[in-house]
């Protein structure tokens, strides 16, 4: 259990996008962890572990009014700002550090936490599966609509600057 | 394949998840189709990006140290409890923790439908009693000790008659006269009785004091031709008995249970 507490942080923050929240969150987690199963080594207790971090992360931002919706239909794009033209043409997106981390922090937090998982944490898609509990194919579609829109954000200042 | 598909499967492509029939008809699209590719190139250098190790939050060492602590502690808790589990004459194994639980059962199995019952029959041993004594005011003519519609003569009366200061409300206004109070004996102890009257009909409020009792409701009950209402409020039993309608009976002990 140990050895993931920096990925348990890591996906805290990201989800609720506060350090003081992920700090509340962690040790909530893994005291929950702990409770439930010391025992649990090797590579089967990071999904496990991760998948406690991310429910109580998600309960957190509910209670605390962060997010107002419904997990497990798919979120709708609809209510992100939508920087209009697919970038395909120009193949220039901005990825400086801070746009990209701006970028990641205004996504949906279920296109979020995908993304964290699988880029930052390097998890695989068996393993991101495990943790938001949800099918292999969502998640394949979720890390593709993930950066798509991601793309789109990174893209549109770019864009002004190269037309 | 097309671009639509393409769009969808470019990030399982550019992760290495897809099998290897997938993986040859994406390079096929890809190098057929320029759209695609140029997209593929964005999303190459996005993820370039997002590896970044400065995107990594890591948590302060402080803050480890503490977590660590704390299961280090919970960790310790754990043994202590173990350790005196141990320390129990005998330890139980999976079989002696059925047998106790089967014993538990077979007592909890005797002693429920006992204790169930004997509480039951003291309850209908006072309803029993609340009915005889409405009965009783009834036939005798003897309704009321102190006849009066004033609450405020009522009440005092009860004084030094018995250990408590029964509520008497006066509801008048709601259409219930009051109609005078009277000690009666149920239970074994004297008691307050209150009379209301709608119409035709007398309203016998019995109250005394039910020490410790938490507040509840008990479910109306029909005996004998007589509406019968229950309730425990502050400390105080209360037992409504007539034989007006239900409905109204209800309405009448809301008003009660208001004042």
């Amino acid at each position: 259990m140990w050895p993931h507490f920096r990925a348990a942080y890591n996906l805290a923050r990201w989800l609720t996008r506060s350090h003081d929240d992920a700090e509340d969150i962690v040790q909530e987690a893994f005291l929950r962890a702990f409770s439930a199963c010391e025992n649990l080594r090797g590579d089967a207790a990071r999904p496990w572990l991760l998948a406690i971090v991310r429910n109580t992360s998600l309960n957190w931002m509910k209670r605390s009014g962060k997010i107002a919706l419904a997990m497990g239909g798919e979120p709708e794009l609809n209510d992100l700002r939508e920087p209009s033209p697919d970038p395909e043409q120009s193949a220039l997106i901005s990825v400086d550090r801070d746009g990209v981390r701006r970028a990641l922090e205004q996504l949906p937090v279920e296109f979020r936490e995908a993304l964290v998982l699988r880029e930052i944490e390097g998890c695989s898609y068996k393993e991101i599966a495990e943790v938001a509990g949800i099918p292999l194919g969502t998640v394949m579609s979720r890390l593709s609509r993930g950066r798509d829109c991601l793309r789109r954000i990174l893209a549109s200042p770019a864009k002004e600057t190269v037309t | 394949m097309n671009c639509e598909h393409s769009r969808l499967y470019l990030s399982a492509y550019l992760d290495e998840e897809l099998d290897v029939p997938g993986i040859l008809v994406m390079q096929q699209h890809i190098d057929e189709c320029h759209g695609c590719r140029a997209v593929l190139e964005q999303q190459a250098s996005l993820r370039q990006a997002l590896h970044d190790p400065a995107l990594y939050a890591h948590p302060t060492p402080e803050f480890a140290e503490r977590i660590r602590n704390q299961i280090r502690r919970a960790a310790q808790n754990d043994t202590e409890s173990r350790f005196v589990s141990l320390m129990t004459p005998f330890r139980m194994g999976w079989y002696g923790w059925m047998r106790a639980a089967a014993v538990v059962g077979i007592a909890l199995f005797i002693a429920l439908p006992w204790a169930y019952r004997l509480r039951g029959s003291s309850e209908r041993a006072i309803e029993e009693a609340v009915i005889a004594g409405h009965i009783r005011s009834l036939q005798a003519e003897h309704l009321v000790d102190i006849p009066s519609s004033n609450q405020h003569s009522v009440k005092p009366w009860f004084q030094g008659r018995l250990d408590f200061a029964p509520a008497v409300p006066d509801l008048g206004d709601a259409g219930w006269t009051l109609v005078g109070g009277r000690l009666d004996y149920i239970a074994g102890r004297t008691v307050a009785a209150v009379v209301y009257r709608r119409r035709l009909h007398d309203i016998n409020v019995f109250i005394w004091p039910k020490s410790g009792a938490a507040d509840e409701t008990a479910n109306p009950r029909y005996i004998q031709g007589y509406e019968l209402l229950h309730w425990t409020r502050a400390n105080m039993a209360y037992w409504v008995v007539s034989d007006l309608n239900r409905k109204e009976l209800d309405e009448f002990a809301d008003l009660l249970r208001r004042r």
